[in-house]
């Protein structure tokens, strides 16, 4: 992506040399999510005779008939996981702006206080275990929606990102001259600030909103209910639910209603076919927030 | 008196301000302090019926019991610190490699798109992972055994070979971390002075010996400074890769197993010492505190700008 080159007689072999590597690099990262699709829309028939292949001997769509008809738990997860990172992308956008701007004031007088407050969570963290007890034990947090949403609703990192990025794209004299028109630090805030703050709060959205789609853990530990079950952790559930029914049936010990469950479980294409209904909408999008996460990333690299 | 007189009056001041950052001031303290308050159970005998106030105090009892159980407390140890290398080292090298390939590219374009899906696998879910790598080692119906069959070789039971999985984690690691690692190192990259390249080359220099002598001294400065922040996560491990992905299985974790794993295994399995395993994230926690503000301070000598405080 170099300006221009010297030479003038166009690329040199090299160059081409270099294009390919760059090409069996991007097959390494793209043939895996390729796989996925195929197998989705191979036959049953296909993959039990050659296992997972590039190359079926026999396509179908059947894979997908399942998907619909299994559709119930499906739906009730895309529903629970959308609403989480739609509420939970805003919240916690609108939360850490507001943390943000008052931090980046110069005469706030909390200001050294609540930077102090902050960088403590950055030395000590009570880890997956002290969020766990004070979830479980003090807040009750188990299978409510608040779990998945409020406890990585502020971070640190984020609060200094925008913080810094108020820091060098808001001149103080604008805030000054908002201040003697009048305007309230809410008005302020909402009307001058925010728009200006328009490209951080895409690139740190868009990640936040791919970390709750992606999040498995959260409903794993705290999320029993299948109707509060998210997206990932549906998926999860259904591959270990079938590897421990192929563990028993090799072992000869399945019961009947097992021997039923066995048969009822989605087929290796089915299985597919629900992880690309989950991957789909993160694959069409992510290519359109590129130039936003690169510019966020580039104000990451910051002094707090 | 005065002081205290001063402050209440500019904080009514600010009082727009205050409210402002109050959701935020007390998100943090309930998911950030809490959990840390929680973790005093590491000095505590532990009981859900009594809660984390209510146990009674033990002294050291817990940590005397992560050595008793010296095998399992340094097999997790010795997996953090070792897969914390290998990826540092391994990915390192994968970054700077790829931000050069792609800086050096005169095909913008073709650049451009290579690099959009390289970054794919960042956004894909460690449960994605799993069924991909499920999809490629399963033993019956995986394509790797089935190549291998059609090779006329004998099949290889990955899930039980504890000794293959340093090296898929890795070349797991490196399909979903490099793309997106490479962008800082590119972006550094982009900003260089293009007239030192073309002097070089008017002194007659390689393209080798452009980068061995002009691009790598100048990102050194940046990968100095990112191995150094990153030190200061030396005790985390992602439990995507080694749980989820190894799907926890028992016989992988001699060289899979590591700290975050290990606790997340012991809250899921219903079975866990919650003592004990408070006792591990507190040795966890004080590790990463003492790293993380020693390595800030090796960076704020070097680049003020960088340090994180």
């Amino acid at each position: 992506m170099r300006e221009k080159e010297l030479t003038h007689k166009g690329p040199a072999r090299g160059q081409y040399v270099l294009a390919f590597i760059l090409g069996l690099f991007t097959l390494f990262c793209f043939l895996p999510v390729l796989l996925v699709v195929i197998v989705s829309f191979s036959s049953e028939a296909s993959v039990a005779a050659k296992g997972f292949s590039f190359f079926p001997t026999e396509w179908s769509t059947k894979a997908y008939d399942y998907v619909l008809k299994f559709g119930r738990q499906l739906l009730v997860s895309y529903g629970v996981t959308t609403f989480v990172a739609v509420f939970g992308t805003l919240l916690s956008l609108w939360l850490t702006s507001m943390f943000a701007y008052s931090l980046s004031r110069k005469n706030f007088n909390w200001r050294n206080g609540l930077s102090v407050y902050l960088l403590i969570t950055m030395l000590f963290s009570g880890g997956t275990l002290g969020g766990y007890l004070i979830n479980t034990n003090v807040f009750h947090l188990k299978n409510t929606l608040w779990v998945l949403i409020l406890p990585g609703c502020i971070t640190t990192m984020n609060v200094i990102v925008m913080r810094t990025f108020i820091n060098t794209n808001v001149p103080d004299s604008l805030v000054e001259a908002a201040k003697i028109d009048g305007a309230s630090d809410y008005r302020l805030f909402f009307v001058i600030i925010v728009p200006i703050m328009a490209p951080v709060l895409a690139a740190l959205g868009f990640m936040t909103a791919i970390g709750h789609w992606n999040q498995w853990m959260t409903s794993y530990l705290y999320i029993t209910k299948s109707e509060l079950t998210t997206l990932q952790h549906m998926l999860m559930k259904i591959e270990k639910n079938l590897d421990f029914l192929k563990e028993q049936l090799a072992q000869g010990q399945l019961s009947p209603e097992q021997i039923e469950e066995f048969k009822n479980a989605p087929s290796e294409t089915a299985r597919m076919a629900m992880l690309f209904c989950t991957l789909g909408p993160v694959l069409v999008v992510y290519p359109f927030f590129q130039r936003f996460f690169i510019k966020g990333m580039t104000v990451g690299a910051v002094k707090g | 008196m005065t002081r205290l007189k001063h402050f209440f009056r500019e904080s009514f001041r600010n009082r727009a301000l205050i409210i402002m950052a109050l959701p935020g001031i007390i998100l943090v303290f309930m998911f950030n302090y809490m959990p840390m308050f929680g973790i005093s159970i590491a000095f505590k005998n532990f009981n859900y019926g009594k809660g984390i106030l209510g146990s009674p105090w033990c002294g050291l009892d817990n940590f005397k019991m992560l050595i008793t159980n010296m095998n399992v407390t340094s097999r997790i140890v010795r997996n953090t610190l070792g897969y914390y290398f290998l990826f540092t080292a391994v990915g390192t090298v994968a970054n700077v490699a790829l931000a050069i390939a792609l800086y050096e590219c005169v095909f913008k374009r073709y650049a451009k798109v290579t690099q959009t899906i390289m970054i794919m696998p960042t956004f894909i879910s460690f449960i994605a992972v799993t069924y991909i790598v499920n999809a490629l080692l399963n033993n019956a119906t995986g394509m790797f055994n089935n190549i291998l069959k059609s090779m006329g070789k004998e099949t290889i039971n990955w899930y039980l070979s504890p000794q293959y999985w340093p090296a898929i984690l890795t070349v797991v690691n490196v399909w979903k971390g490099t793309g997106y690692g490479s962008i800082m190192y590119l972006s550094a990259l982009s900003g260089m002075d293009q007239e030192i390249f073309e002097a070089a080359q008017i002194d007659g220099a390689t393209k080798g010996q452009q980068i061995r002598y002009i691009t790598l001294p100048m990102l050194t400065g940046m990968i100095c400074i990112l191995l150094l922040l990153g030190l200061g996560g030396i005790m985390h491990s992602n439990t995507g890769l080694h749980y989820q992905v190894t799907k926890n299985v028992g016989l992988l974790y001699s060289t899979t197993q590591t700290i975050d794993a290990f606790i997340l295994n012991a809250l899921t399995s219903g079975t866990s010492n919650f003592g004990m395993n408070a006792a591990v994230t507190f040795f966890q926690s004080v590790v990463g505190c003492v790293m993380v503000v020693a390595t800030n301070l090796i960076v704020r000598r070097w680049d003020p700008d960088k340090a994180l405080f």
